[in-house]
């Protein structure tokens, strides 16, 4: 008890330090915490929770980021292993829900619409078991996979589907089930990215890997109120602060420049000359690679 | 026939709460209108009155942009919207990196392209011209 007691302090401290952090310099850093109250970061706005919420980045940018490289689709990066059947707890079904969703983001960039029915079936399966079925589109979503007509359309549904959700869970005092559903969604997609990247070794990639330092902090934010909640939530804070401790050595400098803009075909192209650097040793990549497989292989053997 | 009103009354009812799938048609709208090379990342419903004062546009949400991705910003408006949507975009030092509206011309432009060099979170802010009332939607989309 003393333990979860300690961790809770720890990740509440960490987490609401950045928040209000506003730091001038060029280099991003976890900021250092040591004035925070405990009872201000239980303070936190719903506003302020659907903010960092909407903030986590979609695994549809990694799978696009995928393409551009040209790096081939493979099965085997999927969380094959999920059986919705035997998801015993609302924590495992609202982490897998959110693992599942990744993948169905990467299924649906790589156009891969056939193999995402077994992953729509599963979600449709643990959405309807935590109450929240009714917001998944599941129907239009079958429709327009099988039809491989709009993908647009097609990621549109998905999103949007994850999205109502994510709102109704957070309008219903059930904002432990989001907080898992987006963590889910983002170690899924940094499990995506770090597999790739294994495989694949290429610098833009890596880097991405890299800048994931800049949301580490809402992400622990997002779970700091839960993580004295239960044995399964003191379990996943203590990874995630695993993950964050493997990144505070990666450093994201920035240079200065001033964006240029061109008007054309009616609208207008920003093109950002400031540029953000990110370094990061062959070591330190590795290290988040093995943690990210570790914890991920882990929470989807869980059932 | 009394009865026979209020119980489709009572199944129209039912039906649009049990499904809880309503989504919005300016959303949906302006999703497909963002172009063949366009992938929907999340959109943004702003509806707000008329502005008391002009000084800051007075929706505003974050969002983490990344590195070597090019974003396109669209805008559209709901018909009965008194002004046009505009978009502006700061950085974690609150510096301006883009706006739909050039203040030297006046012209709004209805999408704007960006193509992120500097991953961070940055704060995205939504009006309408001369803080009219309005409503609209800001899809965000990257560009493949």
């Amino acid at each position: 008890m003393k333990g979860r007691v300690f961790l809770l302090v720890i990740i509440m401290f960490i987490g609401f330090s950045c928040r209000n952090s506003k730091s001038k310099t060029s280099e991003f850093v976890f900021p250092q915490s040591d004035s925070v109250p405990v009872s201000e970061a239980e303070k936190l706005s719903p506003e302020a929770i659907a903010d960092i919420s909407k903030n986590i980045s979609s695994p549809v940018e990694i799978a696009n980021l995928l393409q551009t490289l040209q790096v081939p689709f493979s099965q085997s990066y999927l969380a094959g292993s999920i059986d919705a059947n035997r998801q015993s707890t609302n924590f495992n079904k609202a982490l897998k829900l959110g693992i599942l969703g990744a993948d169905l983001g990467y299924l649906n960039m790589y156009e891969k619409t056939g193999s995402s029915l077994d992953v729509l079936s599963s979600i449709r399966k643990i959405a309807e078991d935590i109450k929240v079925g009714q917001f998944f589109d599941f129907e239009s979503i079958k429709r327009l996979s099988k039809n491989k007509s709009n993908l647009d359309s097609l990621l549109f549904i998905s999103i949007d589907s994850y999205n109502k959700i994510d709102n109704y869970l957070r309008g219903n005092d059930r904002g432990q089930l989001s907080a898992l559903m987006i963590i889910g969604v983002w170690i899924e997609g940094q499990y995506l990215a770090t597999q790739v990247v294994n495989q694949y070794p290429d610098k833009i990639l890596a880097d991405r890997i890299g800048e994931q330092k800049i949301i580490l902090n809402d992400l622990l934010l997002l779970i700091s109120p839960y993580c004295n909640h239960d044995s399964e939530f003191t379990s996943l804070c203590k990874d995630m602060l695993d993950i964050k401790d493997k990144y505070r050595d990666i450093r994201i400098t920035y240079t200065q420049g001033n964006p240029v803009s061109v008007e054309k075909d009616g609208g207008l192209t920003i093109k950002q000359t400031e540029t953000s650097v990110v370094t990061m040793s062959e070591d330190q990549l590795n290290a988040i690679i093995e943690i990210t497989k570790n914890i991920r292989d882990k929470l989807i053997l869980n059932n | 026939m009394k009865k026979t009103i209020v119980t489709l009354a009572l199944l129209f009812t039912f039906g649009l709460l049990s499904s809880g799938q309503v989504t919005d048609p300016l959303i949906s709208n302006c999703v497909t209108n963002t172009g063949a090379n366009a992938r929907y990342l999340k959109d943004f419903r702003i509806q707000l009155g008329k502005a008391v004062s002009q000084n800051e546009l007075r929706y505003k949400a974050n969002m983490s942009l990344w590195k070597n991705t090019k974003y396109r910003f669209t805008m559209c408006n709901a018909e009965n919207s008194k002004g046009q949507l505009i978009l502006s975009i700061k950085d974690d030092s609150n510096k301006e990196i883009l706006s739909s509206f050039d203040k030297n011309t006046g012209k709004t432009f209805s999408f704007v392209d960006f193509e992120c060099q500097k991953s961070g979170i940055y704060q995205i802010s939504y009006d309408f011209a001369n803080g009219q009332q309005g409503s609209g939607v800001g899809v965000v989309s990257m560009i493949k």
